[in-house]
């Protein structure tokens, strides 16, 4: 769990160590939502952590009241020794220009199993498809490189991996290169 | 262990050249006996100082140089010359062979690169032949079930009905090899079977891109023919004749384009879609269908499509320039003095020395041949030039933008022409009985 | 009939009127990926981009890497442009080991980000010609890009794939004079852009085939997450440049290219607008560089990142290009992702195709400003 209170210095311009705005931001979302946890509040960026049951509300709540508009990108990692998986949402703003250079990072996690079945097993999330089109291809990447299914992505299907690929899903920490 | 060079043996030596004798007088047994009879039963022979010129005159050659000229000039007056060198096949050839060599070049200088430089030693002059002894040595590869006796045909018939077409066109006053009175009807005709041989190609190929390819052909081909046509329309009603040759006898004051400037566009825009060259060039677009209806042709099949395609472009210019810019019409050139003394006095190499009159058989050119050809040429080359400049400049079309341009535009613009035409022959200015 | 394909595997309902067709990886027109498309005469009905042609594992493989031996690693995705995908990079390895790039180094930064930027839109454009059919298009950008790839050989040692900059500042100093004859040089390739308008942007057969083609609203271009050029060529005006600016960006004087039509026409002028602005850029930073200092911070051998993670993105040749650092105290990141603008311009292919012509392919597709490689990464 990266659960960093650690406030880190930028090597740019603004030093003091409380941020304002971000601080307003994160502080919305905890009041709407009682059960999520803010992660951290860093200048420009700052990390929510939410279930999976209500992130398809967060999410919503992030896109219409705060101004978030698209996903920048969709990463999972893999966290083998807390048996779970963590799928973190980089969400960014066009339009609102005071929110340019925020990025909020959503997190969820999810289960995950030794031997997986990608798309029968337990791991799987609800899709942001229909809250932000654009994760659409990263969840699918998401999908084949974890293992991780998403409801409600109305294409779940391999994307970069070959159609013939019989091994688990190759970012798993599991998984080993062949000669390292 | 070196098989490109065994050892020698003498009996192996001895086999080979009796070898090499054996078939030499064989096939010149089989096939030179029957060629002897029948030049010597067919053959016309010239009367040369008043009696019939016999083979045994080619040693007279030797000591005697100059009489062998009479033979040459009387060769040149006949069709097999006409057909196969001057205005015909070689002629068209050379050009052929040059523009593709020019083109090269000229596009490499614009896209600032160098173009052929290496083969010849002066700027890759020699990369043409290169090229052709590459093609020859090719394998040719058909498809498997391609259909064969189409397939052979195709390439043949393209560069044939290309050289019929060269075959219409007149170069010099007298020098044309087919000169027939309904000559412009003759040129629809043959240019109306290039798309059927496309098509026929592109057919039976047997696969899915020339057959993409041929279609594309087709429409391109078809839907162009009819500006081009009717743009030459004007100038038939101005002339009042179909002959190609009275076309630029007509011409000798001015050339048509001053009258007929819309017709000389659209006749040109036509050409350059009859030709398949850029911007017209979809049959061939490479980014989407590899190569259009020549994909499957290798060797030196796709050397005679090549050859087809630029004796196609040398007709189609020196089309243009006979019925829009005079022909070989020009002010005189060439020889520099005047007719007359030439023909009386002849001309004198040295002080003392040889007075050419003197020599039977020559001249072997008159000299408005000579001054028809240079301006011919010169024409014909500015025609080439502008025909291969867009290739530098312009992308391509898509299909339907070039539907619409052939269809709609052009048609248009060469039914303005034809009323053009019409307002210049009815107000009594031009045509015949007009004041021009 | 099998009931259970192996998976990645679908079965194909075949219909008299709609005839699939493989625009694959051995074709002349299509890049080093497959689309599949449906076609119906000759409008297409559904498109279906295939990437994973030259997917290597990148991600995975730099897990294995430490932070150093990384950087040689991370730039082969675009290997003309590999300043730009290293930048977000070392500006995330600096924020975790907390290193301080010195001011000359940023300056260098800059130079060569922006030169990296103009040789992958020389190549880009390039390509476009050909797909289009123009070959003098083909050319000239190819034959410009060689004097800044000359530049960049000077400066890096090496023609693409620089692996120039490092955490801490960039690898080497340039030679001496090489302030004179950058500047000459610049001026020259913006001299011969100019030309490019009379050739290509202006010429009426470009216009006919692509204006109207290919629109991307801008509704659409926000809401499907596009970046780079398409995004302003639909009339936003996002760049990371100056919206979080990073390095001395601020300091320098340059002007975003918006243009509102968000057609294929629009989407191929912005990349040449910019590279001219890339030229202003270069001009300014020669001129405010500091003329001597350090240009790298020295390292420990193994550097080992702190607990935390990070994410950082710049403007790169084709939009705004992120990377995701997770690191646990150890030398290799333990997830890194790389999140790139081909990948997130992909949605607006399906969307942009359905409906067009056949012919209409090349120049909507090419447009997108798609890299096929660093979108398999």
């Amino acid at each position: 769990m990266s659960s960093a209170d650690s406030t880190e210095i930028e090597k740019s311009e603004d030093s003091s160590p409380v941020y304002e705005f971000e601080k307003s931001l994160s502080d919305s979302i905890s009041k709407k939502f009682s059960n999520v946890e803010i992660a951290y509040v860093k200048q420009n960026r700052i990390r929510v952590n939410v279930k999976k049951e209500e992130i398809i509300d967060v999410a919503s709540f992030i896109r219409d009241e705060l101004h978030f508009d698209h996903a920048e990108s969709v990463s999972g990692v893999d966290y083998p020794k807390d048996k779970q998986i963590e799928v973190v949402y980089h969400l960014g703003s066009y339009t609102d220009p005071l929110l340019s250079k925020q990025i909020l990072a959503l997190a969820t996690r999810t289960q995950r199993e030794d031997n997986p079945h990608p798309g029968n097993d337990s791991s799987k999330l609800p899709s942001l498809c229909d809250v932000f089109p654009s994760v659409s291809f990263h969840e699918r990447e998401c999908f084949e490189m974890l293992g991780v299914y998403f409801d409600g992505n109305p294409d779940n299907r391999r994307l970069l991996l070959p159609e013939d690929w019989a091994d688990i899903p190759p970012l798993r920490k599991d998984f080993a290169i062949k000669g390292r | 262990m070196s098989v490109i060079a065994p050892k020698f043996r003498l009996s192996y030596l001895i086999k080979g050249i009796t070898d090499n004798l054996f078939w030499i007088i064989v096939l010149m047994t089989l096939l030179g006996i029957p060629a002897a009879m029948i030049v010597l039963i067919y053959i016309d022979f010239p009367v040369i100082d008043g009696e019939i010129w016999n083979p045994f005159r080619v040693f007279d050659a030797m000591t005697h140089p100059e009489r062998a000229l009479p033979l040459v000039k009387n060769f040149m007056q006949t069709d097999l010359f006409k057909v196969v060198a001057f205005p015909g096949f070689g002629f068209a050839a050379l050009i052929a062979a040059a523009v593709i060599f020019v083109e090269r070049k000229m596009l490499a200088k614009l896209q600032l690169r160098v173009g052929p430089f290496y083969c010849g030693k002066v700027e890759g002059i020699l990369q043409l032949m290169a090229d052709g002894l590459k093609l020859i040595s090719k394998e040719i590869i058909i498809p498997a079930k391609a259909d064969k006796p189409l397939f052979w045909a195709a390439p043949v018939l393209f560069a044939a009905t290309a050289a019929a077409f060269v075959a219409l066109i007149p170069v010099a006053p007298g020098w044309v090899v087919a000169d027939i009175d309904l000559g412009l009807l003759a040129v629809f005709a043959v240019i109306g079977f290039f798309p059927i041989i496309t098509i026929l190609a592109g057919w039976s190929s047997n696969s899915k891109f020339p057959f993409i390819g041929g279609i594309r052909a087709l429409f391109q081909m078809v839907s162009f023919e009819i500006p081009l046509i009717l743009s030459l329309l004007g100038i038939v009603m101005l002339t009042g004749t179909l002959n190609l040759v009275e076309i630029v006898e007509s011409q000798v004051n001015f050339p048509w384009i001053i009258f007929m400037p819309i017709g000389a566009i659209v006749f040109f825009i036509c050409i350059l879609a009859e030709l398949e060259r850029i911007p017209f060039d979809l049959p061939e677009a490479e980014s989407e269908i590899v190569a259009g209806w020549l994909t499957e042709f290798s060797g030196m099949m796709y050397g005679l499509v090549q050859l087809g395609s630029y004796l196609k472009l040398y007709a189609f210019a020196a089309l243009f320039v006979v019925l829009f810019l005079g022909g070989w019409n020009g002010p005189w050139v060439y020889p520099i003095e005047p007719m007359a003394e030439i023909i009386t006095d002849g001309i004198v190499l040295m002080p003392d020395a040889l007075v050419i009159k003197d020599i039977p058989g020559l001249p072997l050119f008159s000299q408005e041949m000579i001054n028809g050809t240079i301006w011919f040429v010169l024409k014909t080359v500015g025609v080439i030039f502008f025909i291969l400049l867009p290739r530098g400049v312009f992308p391509r079309v898509r299909i339907d933008l070039l539907l619409k341009i052939g269809w709609y535009k052009l048609i248009v613009l060469a039914f303005v022409n034809i009323f053009i035409a019409l307002a210049l022959v009815y107000g009594g200015i031009i045509g015949p009985g007009g004041i021009l | 009939m099998s009931q259970k394909l192996p998976p990645g595997l679908q079965l194909e309902k075949v219909d008299d009127r709609i005839m699939t067709l493989n625009v694959g990886p051995q074709h002349p027109g299509s890049g080093h990926m497959r689309i599949i498309l449906k076609i119906d005469g000759d409008y297409i009905v559904h498109c279906d981009p295939d990437p994973g042609y030259v997917h290597r594992g990148e991600e995975k493989m730099a897990e294995y890497r430490n932070y150093i031996t990384n950087i040689p690693h991370l730039e082969r995705p675009v290997i003309h442009d590999s300043c730009n995908i290293l930048y977000p990079y070392c500006l995330g390895v600096e924020e975790l080991l907390g290193l301080e790039v010195p001011e000359r180094a940023k300056y260098l930064r800059v130079i060569a980000a922006e030169l990296n930027r103009c040789v992958y839109t020389e190549y880009w454009l390039g390509i476009y010609g050909i797909f289009l059919g123009h070959s003098t298009m083909f050319m000239w950008p190819v034959g410009d890009r060689e004097l800044l790839i000359d530049l960049l050989d000077k400066m890096t040692g090496a023609r693409v794939t620089h692996a120039y900059f490092v955490p801490g500042g960039v690898r080497n100093d340039v030679p001496p004079n090489f302030e004179d004859v950058c500047l000459r040089q610049v001026n020259y390739f913006e001299k011969r852009l100019k030309e490019y308008a009379d050739i290509f942007y202006d010429n009426p057969i470009l216009i006919s085939r692509t204006k109207g083609t290919g629109v991307l609203s801008r509704e659409d271009a926000i809401k499907l997450g596009t970046t780079g050029s398409v995004l302003r060529a639909s009339g936003v005006d996002f760049d990371i440049r100056k919206k979080e600016p990073y390095d001395v960006y601020e300091e320098l004087d340059f002007q975003t290219n918006v243009l509102k039509e968000g057609d294929s026409y629009a989407r191929s002028k912005i990349p040449w607008l910019d590279m001219l602005e890339s030229c202003r850029i270069i001009r300014d930073a020669l001129q405010k560089m500091p003329k001597s200092g350090s240009v790298r911070i020295k390292l420990k051998p193994k550097p080992k990142g702190g607990d935390t993670e990070v994410y950082h993105r710049v403007e790169s040749g084709r939009g705004s290009l992120g990377m995701y650092i997770v690191s646990n105290n150890k030398p290799e990141p333990y997830r890194l992702k790389i999140s790139v603008p081909s990948f997130r311009n992909l949605i607006a292919m399906p969307h942009l195709l359905k409906g067009e012509l056949l012919g209409n392919l090349p120049p909507v597709y090419w447009s997108l400003n798609y890299w096929p490689v660093e979108a398999d990464r």
